[in-house]
This record gives C-alpha cells, structure tokens and sequence, in this order.
C-alpha cells in the first residue's frame, strides 16, 4: 500500500516537472540552448500567483490568466533582447548568457522581495483527498491533472498546426526549415516564449503547493535537467516520461533515506545517465550538439 | 620583469608591452609595502591575486582546453577541505595539506575527465555541475568528520608551514606565488607541442583526431592540472579566510566567479585571468563602498549583468582588446 502511494504522489508531482521540463527541452530542441534562465521563471510565476493572492485575493488557478501572457512576454524579451545574438556566437556563450541572466533574476527578486519564504494558504491548499487508504493532497492532483490537459494541448499543437509543424521542423533540422520557407527568426522566438510559458503554467500551479523565495527555482532547474537529460535533451516524449521516473524516484527516495539526500540520489541519477547513455532514453544525435 | 624573462630568445627590441611587463612587476612587487597601512585595500588585492589563482587554473581547461567547466567549485572545495580538516583533526601544516589536496582534487579531476570527455557541447557542463553539487551535498551530511552546515574555523597559529602569518605582507606574496603558477603554465602552452595539441583539439577536434592526436589524453590532462591548482587555490583561501562552509566552497557562485573573470580578461590568455581578477575583485571592493548597508544581492546582481554584457560585447575578453591596441602599428607581439 505504501508503495502505491509512494508512486502515485510521484507520478503527481512528477507530471508538474514533466510540464517544467517540456518547456526546457523545447528551448534546447528548437534553438540549442541550455537554459539556465528555466528555474527563474517559475519563481518569478510564483511571485507572481502569490501577489496576486496576498494583494487582490485572486486565487492561483485564476492568476494563470495573467501569468501566462506575462511569463511568455518575458521570455521572448530575454530571447529577443539578449539570447539571439548569444546563440550566433556559441554554445558556451549562450550557456553563459543565459546564467548571467538567471543571477540577474534571482538576485533583483532578493532585492525587491527579500528572502523571505512566502506562501498561499486558502481552504484548497491543506485539502487533501483520501481513497482506499491513498491520500493525495488536492492542490497537486489539480497541478496534475492541468499539467497533463497542457501536456496533450502542446502535442496536439506541435503536431497538427502550421506553427506547430514549422517548430518541430526547426529542431530537426533548422537549415532545411530555412529552405522549406521556414520563418526561424520568429520561430525561435514563438518557441521560447512557448517554452517559458510552460515554466509558468508550473509557477502559478505550484503557487500553492510549495513556498516562494529567490532561488526556488535551482532547485526544479536540477530537477528538470535530470528529466531532460534521462528523456532525451530535446526529445520531448522523454520529457514527459522522464519526469514521471523521476517524480517516482524522488518522492520513493525521500520516503527511504530521507529528504535531505533525495537530492542525492537524482544527481547521481543524473550522472551516470550521462554516463552510460548520454542521449538519454528518447534521444537522438542533435547536429547541434556534436560540433 | 616576470613578463619579460618569459619571453623567448628571439632577437626581437624591447617593445613597448616588455616595458608595461616590467613596469607592472615591479609594482607588482612594490605594492603591498606602499599599502602596508592600508589593510583594507591589501585585502582586496589579496582576494583578487586568489581569485586570480583559481580563474588562472580554470582558464587552462576551459580556455585552453575548451571545456566549459561550471563545476570548479568541487576542486576549490576539495582543497579548501582537504589542508582544513588535516590541519584541524590530524595537525598536518595546512602546507603539506594544500599539496594533498591539490592531489585528491586531481583524481577527482583525472576521474572527471575519463568519464566525460568523449561527451560532446554542453553534457560536459552539466555533469560538471552535478559532480560540485554531489560533493557539497555529501559535505554538508557527513557532519562527523566536516561539521556539516555549520563549516569549520580554523585555529590561528601563525608560521610558515601553517600559512598564517601576523602582517598581511605574507599572504600577498603567497597568493601571488600561486596566481603566477597557472600563468607560467599557459605561458608554457603556448610555445610547447603539447599546448599546440591542447589548443588544436579546442578548436577542432576532429581535425585534431585526424592529426593523430590524442584528444582525450590532452583533455583529461589538461582537466587533471587544473584541478589540482584550482584546489591549492581553494587551500590558501581556507587558511587566508579562516572559514569554509559547504554552501560557500562548493557553490555554483564560486564556478561561476572563476569563469566570469576568466572571461572579462581573456579566455585562453595567459594574463587575462589575473587581469580579470583585478577589475572584477576591484569593483566588488568599490561596490561594497558605495551601497554599504544596502540589501544584499546588488553585487551579484551586477555579476550577472556583467557576465551578459562581456559575453555579448566582448566575448574574447579585455586582454586581446588591449593587447591589439597596444601593439597596433608596432611589430607582431606574442607576450601573454
């Protein structure tokens, strides 16, 4: 019993860091970036659902409405304004843009904010829900269930539109989409803020599940590396399955040896997939990648 | 004076960048006496020769050897551990525990790189950070023998071979022994068959296979150097400090101080390191000043913005810019 609830509440929680690693191995997939910037962006959705509770009263799920456009606004901002001419340098350079922009974030956020733990507390965020001796607390079966809707909205998205179709063809191969009539200026950007608008679906969900404060979000940033790397840096299956595993893993570990070395155990997780099978479970030969 | 004996035999007259190295090695030897009641500012110049030391080693592997490690924090941490604990619990001189740090910091290093270095892009990166992250999670468990959390201080007790000494003169000389290591070192690479390999493999490294050379042997090599220096590095910052705490030695923040002005001075530059060091270590002096008392996170927020700016507008670094001024118009320079 307790090991169907250990892999329930992991699957739970890992259908979120599988929303949050979408977003990431988008980005690498489309554009080759490693971005450093993903974490942030769910802590500034955090900040955002939770001033939007403390302030006005407005409930997170409601303050997805404003969250959304504004994440997605803000990543084709830093796309625009700083990435794109990163990326026509190197790899290392759009790397390390990108983590100049990330202390940027996270230290204007300990500025303005301070580093103090805030969360939201409403009737929703205690409830949990209870079946044949299961508990599953109700802000994450929400989290997951809005996950999975955005999960399968993505995929019918990417395969059945235009712009969908033009985005996959970018990120296999983005010279032949040049060819095909491929517009990759604006794909590149439509991408990113896809990307960051995902991460933010995932802020304002886990609002009301986890505290906000400045460096929030290293540490899902981790998490979703491993996802990422495990499914297949740029494949986007594995980010979904990926992110199950390692929710599975995680909360099974945590229940185990305990919390502080869940972390632990993902990082060498981590590692020795990169070790053994660096494409991961989903990947495959990214040109990018291998110059 | 340092610059100019490094040069080589050749028949060439003393230009104007001889007479800058000369100029700033006297200086550089000048200096701490002229500050000598100034210990604010000794300090700082203190900080920067070490953060100079830890970029410099950085810089041989990730300038020279092209790999972009953002883990370096684990060999600093490493080192920084190694003399502490030997020095705390077994009282071995932090002199000898710098040497044995700097050589677990090598196996550590040399393991890195056998397992690694046939990834490609940005895998290496990523592992690199995971392999700091493991060392300070295990460092802030194993309280037993490293205190955990909390860190260990470090007890004063002045004389050479425990690197503690009353005058900060002394440490001056020492930290810029060891920011010097690393620069002869690039200096050597540069003009060796080995730094050819090293440089080749860097830019291309198929082609470099093809030569027939030896790439993962040059990298892990490389990788291996670095290492041990960034961890004597990290043992003169624990004797100079007298403090380290996990959440300090292995952070992210410490990789990324080393690329950072690695990067502002000149990737794969022998100077650039030290260069770097001085403007960046300076400003974080000068910010301190202007905005004391402020919120924390003003200075990181400028490294951020910093490290963005630099790889935007001056990705090669400060050095190269200078060095093509300097010798624009003169004949072909090749000093550091």
């Amino acid at each position: 019993m307790i090991l169907l609830q250990l892999i329930l509440s992991g699957i739970l929680i890992g259908g979120v860091y599988a929303l949050i690693s979408l977003g990431l191995t988008l980005i690498f997939g489309v554009m080759r970036i490693v971005n450093f910037v993903h974490g942030d962006m769910l802590m500034v959705a955090m900040y955002m659902a939770y001033w939007m509770f403390a302030l006005f009263g407005i409930d997170n799920y409601v303050g997805l409405l404003v969250i959304v456009p504004a994440t997605a606004a803000l990543g084709a901002l830093i796309y625009w304004g700083v990435l794109q001419f990163a990326i026509r340098r190197s790899h290392e350079a759009s790397i390390l843009a990108t983590i100049g922009i990330s202390i940027v974030l996270q230290n204007a956020a300990l500025i303005i904010w301070s580093a103090d733990y805030r969360s939201i507390h409403n009737e929703l965020s205690t409830l949990s829900v209870e079946y044949l001796g299961i508990r599953l607390s109700a802000p994450l079966l929400i989290a997951f269930s809005v996950a999975l809707v955005v999960t399968i909205l993505l995929f019918a998205f990417l395969n059945h539109t235009y712009l969908g179709k033009a985005i996959r063809a970018a990120s296999m191969d983005r010279y032949a989409a040049v060819l095909m009539g491929v517009n990759t200026r604006k794909i590149f950007t439509v991408s990113f803020a896809i990307g960051t608008a995902l991460v933010g679906i995932a802020g304002g969900l886990l609002a009301s599940v986890y505290t906000v404060y400045p460096t929030v979000g290293t540490q899902f940033l981790l998490v979703s590396f491993v996802v990422v790397v495990l499914g297949g840096l740029g494949s986007l299956r594995g980010a979904v399955i990926g992110g199950l595993i390692v929710g599975v893993v995680e909360t099974a570990s945590a229940y185990f040896i305990g919390s502080s070395m869940k972390e632990l155990v993902y990082l060498l997780l981590f590692i020795l997939i990169l070790i053994i099978k660096p494409a991961g479970l989903f990947g495959q030969q990214l040109p990018g990648v291998n110059r | 004076m340092m610059e100019a004996k490094r040069e080589p035999v050749k028949l060439v007259p003393i230009t104007r960048s001889h007479m800058i190295g000369c100029g700033l090695a006297f200086l550089a030897v000048l200096l701490p006496f002229l500050l000598q009641n100034e210990p604010y500012y000794l300090d700082t110049l203190i900080l920067a020769l070490l953060w100079a030391s830890a970029a410099g080693a950085w810089n041989l592997a990730g300038g020279y050897g092209g790999l972009l490690s953002l883990g370096h924090a684990a060999f600093f941490g490493i080192g920084a551990y190694t003399s502490t604990l030997l020095f705390v619990e077994l009282d071995i001189p932090p002199l000898m525990g710098m040497l044995v740090g700097a050589f677990l910091a090598a196996i550590v290093g040399l393991m890195t790189g056998l397992v690694t270095l046939r990834m490609k892009g940005p895998f290496f990166a990523l592992i690199t950070i995971a392999i700091a992250e493991v060392l300070m999670i295990i460092t802030v468990n194993w309280s037993d023998l490293t205190n955990g959390s909390q860190g260990v201080s470090i007890p004063y007790k002045p004389g050479f071979e425990n690197i503690a000494f009353d005058s900060k003169v002394p440490y001056y000389f020492f930290a810029l022994m060891i920011c010097l290591i690393p620069v002869f070192i690039a200096h050597w690479l540069e003009r060796s068959r080995y730094g050819y390999e090293l440089m080749a493999v860097r830019d291309n490294e198929t082609a470099a296979q093809a030569l027939g050379i030896n790439t993962v042997r040059v990298k892990v090599s490389i990788l291996v150097v670095s290492s041990a220096i960034t961890a004597v590095a990290g043992a003169f910052y624990a004797q100079y400090i007298t403090i380290i705490e996990p959440y300090h030695e292995f952070s992210f923040a410490v990789s990324i101080q080393m690329v950072l002005i690695t990067m502002i001075g000149g990737l794969g530059t022998a100077w650039g390191p030290v260069f770097g060091s001085l403007i960046v270590t300076g400003l974080d002096t000068f910010l301190r000043d202007v905005f004391m008392g402020a919120q924390g996170g003003l200075q990181a927020l400028f490294y951020g913005l910093m490290l963005v700016l630099v790889v935007l507008f001056v990705p090669e670094g400060l050095i190269p810019r200078l060095r093509k001024r300097i010798s624009s118009g003169k004949e072909d320079v090749t000093c550091g």
